[in-house]
């Protein structure tokens, strides 16, 4: 990377922000019509009831707390990499920040309606906001799923002011390189920018900040999603390990989330001069290092089981290996711990085609592991009689796919309207 | 500043900004400002320049934050005092949480408000000494000078490698 000059790397970007062509907007069609049938599930779901969804008695939480569960966990590598690598000073990080920032906002935005959706009744959200009423009734700030409403709100609140801030440079530079009406949308958004050094002198001190406070919050946000479940007395939910093992699930899947999105971008937008082999493969190791971590979790767990001599701890451990959900459970193991070990081959690392396939069949794994955490434990509660199965309808299946549409749907319009590259962080590399 | 003169410097090697900074300290002229489009430690450096007061509305932001989300939970949990799971009314762990997430987004109010108020943001008059190159790749030095001696500081800053002839960046795709 260090023979392209700042010029280039501006031209490089500022390439990008050209008008799309056809397959550009057929591609924004396709996704747009995605997001149009999960929206038009939902409202099916309102009009005739949330009955509509394989939910039942005893498996309460279906694929909605999966997607939301998934689409958190994607957001959270963003913050790892815009934020802890920053305070870490990875420069090879600098080049996919802006990408994985964009991916941290509009995951939390996906995640952010599937609670919405899983309520059934939408409109009654304002039950979880503490204003004043006539009959006194306040959320219970003592309950994980209050928790959740202000780590995720404060999460996506802090995310997208962080997002902002690191791109009023890159936004200054559009607008002095814009013309007509261009210009004047970019001048708003830059703010008056000019990178004066009395404004850097702010701005870095600023970020560092913002760096260190989302650090903190990242670790914490997936650790109350976590306790969602950890805090019911539930077999297989009711551990201390949960939190650290949702961090590090949650990386791992940000983490294939982000070559996911950043092969296909460097190959349309030619990157290759900016996201190197060696950004992929730095971002390839951090797999395999998250993945031994979940690994490490889930034989924990297995352990924990077994030692504990609690029984019914030991039928939901013999339950997901062996039980109705097992192909699950095994598509979880080898995609999340097995297949990233591949990894460890140099070949493999830094084999495009390998690495993009990992990353997807780790996405794959990690929608599995939500799956598996969240249906078994409850369809083998504690009373046999009790027991069910669930199998998603074909409303969620739409819902879910309205999700993704949607995450994708954002994100190819962000790139072709926004810088996708820091521009100012990738010169900052350059020096 | 009646009967000061500007002139500006444009830059394509940091070092050279760093040289000329420490060259105008021997110099009977002034640097107004410097424009760069990276935070450039060095250029810091030699600029001297004192550290941000960001940070203490950062930490008026997070005290205000964790005393409103600690208060809040407390607060809405006396007006419907119903034991639940056999925690106390006013729950520490659990409502520290809630005070720790109000302390973080009240943090990042504060920052955000802080840089905003400290950098002069949102500028709607920028300086007309601006050089929009200094966005993309070029540092500017903006000198002060008596009128008489403008013609000097600009050899001064030809001299060190500027180029202090205007022009225009390209037009963006």
């Amino acid at each position: 990377m260090s023979e392209l000059t700042f010029a280039q790397v501006d031209q490089t970007v500022l390439d990008t922000l050209k008008p799309g062509g056809k397959s550009y907007w057929a591609l924004i069609a396709v996704l747009f019509c995605g997001v149009l049938l999960g929206a038009g599930c939902w409202l099916y779901q309102i009009f005739v009831g949330v009955g509509v969804a394989g939910m039942n008695n005893p498996v309460a939480w279906g694929t909605y707390l999966i997607n939301f569960v998934f689409w958190v966990g994607i957001a959270h590598s963003g913050t790892l990499i815009s934020a802890i690598l920053h305070l870490f000073r990875a420069g090879w990080r600098n080049p996919i920040a802006r990408a994985a920032e964009t991916m941290t906002v509009f995951a939390v935005c996906t995640a952010g309606l599937f609670p919405f959706i899983h309520l059934g009744r939408a409109w009654m959200v304002y039950y979880m906001l503490p204003f004043p009423n006539q009959r006194n009734l306040w959320p219970n700030f003592q309950s994980p799923l209050m928790f959740d409403v202000v780590a995720i709100s404060t999460y996506l609140t802090v995310s997208s002011l962080f997002w902002y801030t690191g791109m009023l440079p890159d936004l200054a530079i559009i607008r002095d390189r814009a013309t007509g009406f261009r210009k004047k949308i970019f001048t708003v958004l830059a703010m008056g920018w000019t990178g004066q050094f009395e404004q850097w002198r702010h701005y870095t001190r600023g970020y560092l900040f913002f760096a260190a406070l989302a650090t903190p919050l990242v670790i914490s946000v997936h650790s109350v999603v976590s306790w969602d479940f950890a805090l019911a007395v539930v077999p297989g939910w009711h551990t201390t390990i949960f939190a650290p093992y949702f961090v590090a699930g949650a990386i791992h899947s940000g983490l294939a989330m982000v070559l996911t999105l950043m092969i296909p971008l460097r190959k349309i937008f030619n990157y290759q001069k900016i996201i190197t082999l060696h950004v992929l493969e730095s971002v390839a190791k951090t797999i395999i290092f998250t993945g031994l971590i979940v690994g490490f979790a889930y034989a924990t767990e297995f352990f924990i089981a077994w030692y504990s001599h609690n029984p019914l701890e030991q039928y939901i451990f013999l339950y997901r290996p062996t039980g109705d959900y097992a192909v699950g459970f095994w598509i979880m193991v080898v995609c999340n711990t097995v297949i990233p070990l591949l990894l460890l081959f140099r070949k493999v690392r830094t084999s495009i085609p390998a690495l993009f396939v990992i990353s997807l069949l780790i996405n794959v794994g990690m929608w599995y592991e939500r799956f598996v955490i969240i249906i078994t434990s409850v369809a083998r509660d504690f009373i046999p009689h009790a027991w069910g199965t669930f199998s998603p309808s074909l409303i969620e299946y739409g819902i879910m796919l309205g999700s993704f549409s949607l995450f994708f749907f954002l994100f190819c319009l962000f790139i072709k309207h926004m810088p996708s590259v820091s521009m100012t962080e990738v010169k900052e590399m350059l020096e | 500043m009646t009967g000061e003169s500007r002139v500006v410097g444009l830059f394509t090697d940091a070092e050279q900004v760093v040289g000329t900074l420490k060259a105008f300290k021997d110099s009977p002229w002034s640097v107004r400002r410097v424009y760069s489009p990276i935070p450039h430690h060095k250029i810091a450096e030699a600029l001297k320049l004192p550290k941000s007061k960001v940070g203490y509305f950062t930490l008026v932001g997070g005290i205000i934050g964790f005393f409103t989300g600690f208060l809040l939970a407390a607060y809405t949990s006396i007006q419907w005092d119903l034991i639940v799971s056999g925690k106390p009314i006013v729950a520490l762990v659990p409502f520290f949480i809630v005070g720790f997430e109000f302390t973080i987004l009240f943090s990042v109010f504060g920052n955000v408000l802080g840089l905003i108020n400290v950098s002069r943001l949102p500028d709607t008059n920028p300086p007309v000494d601006y050089d929009p190159r200094c966005s993309g790749d070029h540092y500017g030095i903006v000198a002060a000078c008596p009128p008489d001696s403008r013609d000097v500081l600009a050899a001064f800053l030809k001299e060190r490698g500027a180029d202090v002839s205007p022009a225009t960046p390209p037009a963006a795709g």
